[in-house]
């Protein structure tokens, strides 16, 4: 008999998605402070103007192009914390993102294959990953699978044939067993799935590829994780990328289709999941944001403190943060908006409604500074 | 084409098929139709550990041309490594099914003819069509080796075009001659200057940043690495040494073309790793950044342990890092000298390390082509297959390139399976296999067994095949098939 949360949900049938925004998103662009003065000097061509910007609190707007994600927060389903992020400050991709999802140097593996391990759960859907890879945050997980997609499996006796002669060739292999069990489960069940189809529910629309895309392989894979999520095949946690954040160069066109496919692709999803989405966490992340001033191509370069969403699961919602403005006296290094809040504080409050264990394990050495989202 | 299995049977050998076939197909690999010698013993010898570790495997005959070259098998593997490392002209048939991809040959400013989805699948057919068929295989694993370390996303601006040249005039060109040479093409390449911004890196007023975005992935993933001890004023000072080379876009006349543009360019002193570089350098700033950046003895380790995780381990032992980055700087980062020093060290020579490193999946769809002679154009099944394993050609998103270690690939065993389903079953159109005859020509199932696997099959193998609707199908998606 599993234990029950408040909710009422059986823990097992929590899901914790995370959306990992590869590349550096600029939280100054997810959620601007247009009413902050030092926002407008350092943005004087790349900034939104306070009129165009949707209210959140404070000196907070949100971009117009998340504006699908608005009427979340204005009901109390979505968490927005600002300037926040990890304490590298390498500004580096790959050393910022490896970090991210280590959960913390010294740390053996990622913080989601801790955190499964923990909690000793297996199977080979329990953890997937939406695209064809599986993230670092996922390693040393008990079990993982990178789906691609649903529909790429096919089934019938040719496949079955080989399934049952592999499932002998695979068992005794020290690397690749437990890979290939998943693998095998998997085809199993997703066979399953694959006979039903995929079909958003409750109204939802995820955009099409009218609307680009990018914003059209992210919301495909948002459905079909949606139809697992209600198929309840026993996941407990999924990553999806969003890439291409890294708007070194002509911002406005590498950021504004993604911010629009974000927000069109997740309210979708939201909507699909109904009432599941009260057992169901989405954390949107990225390694950092970037710098506070633009530069000389209309681009912004690498640099600390972004943005993190929480959405659904639970989540009291509301606008969290410590502003301390943009004065020349707050930024960091090069003139970058500096980490005030830490990520691993936003993922342990998700993480303590799926059930979590002694955090300490999860983020060993991390000192906790409690946020309420 | 779409040839079932019972087709390929009734027509195995008949002048029809293999007419309609070789009409857009090549061969992956030259297959004579006799028979070829097969492993008989149940370990990996050198010659097969060699053919697949700096090759795509052994294609069909490949292992008896191998160990002919010398008496002993370590001589003969000396010899083939010595061929390898002076690669000649392709054969006439690799060659005749390349020139049917038009827009490879074409000048950098005459790419931008072709759609960019037509060039980057015909860059990508290519990649596959030289792995698998070419007799050159070291120089085409180091081409897959430096497209990473290298790595260009041609999803970016207008890489789709340029990653085209890059990969004709910097990475093939320079896979086996000077790392110098080749980091000064690749700094220079269109296509990078498009992927990490370098073309938009300018200070023409005291006021404006540079973009770091290529200074930082020159020093982090080019020369020294991330632990190379580099701070971020060294990443500042390189992208000031950087400034003003530009790349004119496809909206201007000579597109494609490389510029440096003086009045763009950082022309004060800099200090680059503990060097001075004067002001007054223009140009010439990028040479003396490059000098400092490849002769940096963190840049020898950190090409060193690369290459021997590719060719030795995932976790290669210090001891052949050691040597390999000894050569490196003792060569003045030779490639050839660094992977002959490679070649000899004790741990990529043990039997131990045989078969123990996980393919990638562009690995293994080159190899099942390879060592089952397929016939291949190339096209769109494979690079559909690619994609969900997740390593389409040329489009791994950020610059550190495609990993290189097992646990990233562990997850795509679906996919692989899949694939070896296709390839059996002769459902995927382009590319097609003679099935029985392969059987036939290795001396029956056990003997294909041990030319895919590198040595005779276990008594489990042996045991799965006999029961097996597919033992092709079998074979190519088994635990042994993942690992070279």
């Amino acid at each position: 008999m599993p234990a029950l949360t408040l909710a009422g949900v059986p823990d097992d049938d929590r899901v914790l998605v995370t959306v990992f925004l590869r590349g550096g998103a600029d939280g100054l662009a997810l959620v601007p402070p247009v009413h902050d003065d030092g926002y407008r000097r350092a943005r004087p061509r790349l900034g939104v103007p306070p009129s165009q910007a949707l209210r959140l609190d404070g000196p907070f707007g949100l971009a117009p192009e998340l504006a699908e994600l608005h009427p979340w927060f204005l009901e109390g389903h979505l968490a927005v914390v600002h300037a926040v992020g990890s304490d590298d400050d390498s500004r580096s991709h790959f050393v910022a993102q490896e970090l991210m999802e280590r959960g913390g140097t010294g740390a053996a593996g990622g913080w989601l294959g801790r955190w499964l391990r923990a909690r000793a759960t297996s199977g080979a859907l329990t953890a997937v990953a939406t695209g064809p890879e599986v993230p670092d945050s996922l390693r040393g997980a008990p079990s993982a699978t990178a789906l691609g997609g649903l529909t790429e499996l096919s089934t019938g006796p040719a496949w079955s044939d080989l399934c049952a002669s592999l499932a002998g060739l695979y068992a005794g292999d020290a690397q690749l067993g437990r890979p290939a069990r998943d693998a095998l489960d998997a085809a199993d069940r997703m066979g399953k799935l694959h006979a039903d189809g995929v079909h958003p529910e409750h109204g939802a629309r995820y955009p099409s590829a009218a609307e680009g895309d990018v914003a059209e392989a992210f919301g495909r894979q948002l459905a079909q994780l949606a139809a697992l999520i209600r198929a309840r095949v026993g996941l407990v946690t999924a990553c999806v990328d969003l890439a291409g954040w890294d708007s070194h160069f002509a911002q406005e066109t590498i950021v504004a289709p993604r911010m629009r496919a974000l927000a069109c692709g997740l309210s979708a999803f939201a909507t699909d999941l109904g009432p599941a989405l009260a057992r169901t966490s989405v954390v949107v992340m990225s390694e950092f944001g970037r710098r506070v001033g633009e530069n000389a191509s209309l681009g912004t370069d690498h640099g600390r403190g972004s943005v993190m969403l929480v959405l659904g699961g639970g989540t009291p919602g509301g606008m969290h943060c410590r502003w301390r403005g943009l004065d020349d006296d707050v930024l960091e290094g090069p003139g970058d908006l500096p980490v005030v809040h830490d990520y691993r504080d936003v993922l342990e409050a998700v993480l303590r409604r799926h059930g979590t264990i002694d955090p300490r394990s999860i983020f060993p050495g991390h000192v906790p500074a409690p946020l309420a989202v | 084409m779409l040839l079932s299995r019972r087709q390929l049977v009734v027509g195995a050998g008949s002048t029809v098929t293999l007419a309609v076939v070789a009409g857009r197909a090549t061969r992956a690999a030259a297959a004579p139709g006799a028979t070829f010698a097969v492993p008989r013993s149940p370990e990996v010898d050198l010659v097969d550990h060699v053919l697949a570790r700096c090759g795509f495997g052994a294609a069909p005959g490949e292992r008896e041309r191998v160990r002919n070259l010398a008496a002993r098998s370590d001589e003969a593997v000396d010899r083939w490594i010595d061929e390898q490392l002076a690669p000649g002209d392709e054969q006439p048939e690799l060659r005749r099914s390349l020139g049917r991809l038009d827009s490879l040959e074409q000048p950098v400013g005459e790419l931008y003819e072709w759609k960019p989805e037509v060039v980057l699948r015909e860059l990508s057919s290519a990649a596959l069509l030289r792995a698998a068929g070419s007799r050159w295989q070291l120089r085409e694993v180091m081409v897959d080796f430096w497209s990473d370390h290298f790595n260009i996303d041609a999803s970016k601006g207008e890489c789709a075009w340029l990653k085209a040249a890059d990969d004709r005039d910097v990475i093939r060109r320079h896979a086996l001659g000077r790392f110098r040479d080749l980091v000064r093409a690749s700094a220079l390449s269109p296509a990078m200057l498009w992927y990490l911004d370098g073309r938009t890196n300018r200070r023409a007023t005291a006021s404006e940043r540079p973009n770091e975005n290529y200074a930082r992935e020159l020093l982090e993933l080019h020369t020294l690495g991330a632990d190379g001890g580099y701070a971020q004023t060294d990443v500042m000072e390189a992208a000031r040494c950087l400034t003003g080379w530009t790349v004119r876009d496809r909206h201007r006349f000579r597109k494609g073309r490389v510029e440096f543009d003086p009045a763009l360019h950082d022309d004060g002193e800099k200090h680059v790793l503990g060097g001075r570089i004067p002001a007054g350098g223009g140009a010439r700033d990028l040479d003396a950044l490059l000098d400092v950046a490849t002769a940096h003895p963190a840049t020898a380790r950190h090409l060193a342990t690369k290459l021997c995780r590719r060719f030795i381990g995932d976790e290669p032992p210090a001891s052949a890092v050691d040597a390999v980055a000894v050569a490196f700087r003792n060569s003045g980062g030779d490639v050839r000298t660094t992977l002959r020093a490679l070649f000899r060290t004790d741990s990529f020579r043990s039997p131990a390390a045989r078969r123990t490193k996980m393919k990638r999946p562009f690995q293994l769809v080159a190899s099942a082509l390879r060592t089952t002679g397929a016939r291949t154009d190339g096209g769109a099944p494979l690079l559909a297959a690619l994609r969900s394993m997740g390593q389409s050609p040329f489009q791994y998103p950020t610059p550190e390139g495609a990993p290189d270690v097992a646990r990233a690939w562990s997850g795509t065993l679906l996919w692989r399976w899949r694939l070896a389903m296709g390839l059996a079953e002769g459902t995927l159109s382009g590319s097609s296999l003679d099935v029985p005859g392969l059987v036939c020509r290795a001396g029956g199932i056990e003997g294909l067994a041990a030319h895919l696997l590198g040595r005779s099959p276990h008594l489990a193998e042996r045991a799965v095949l006999a029961r097996s609707a597919s033992p092709l199908g079998v074979l190519l998606a088994s635990p042994a098939f993942q690992r070279c």
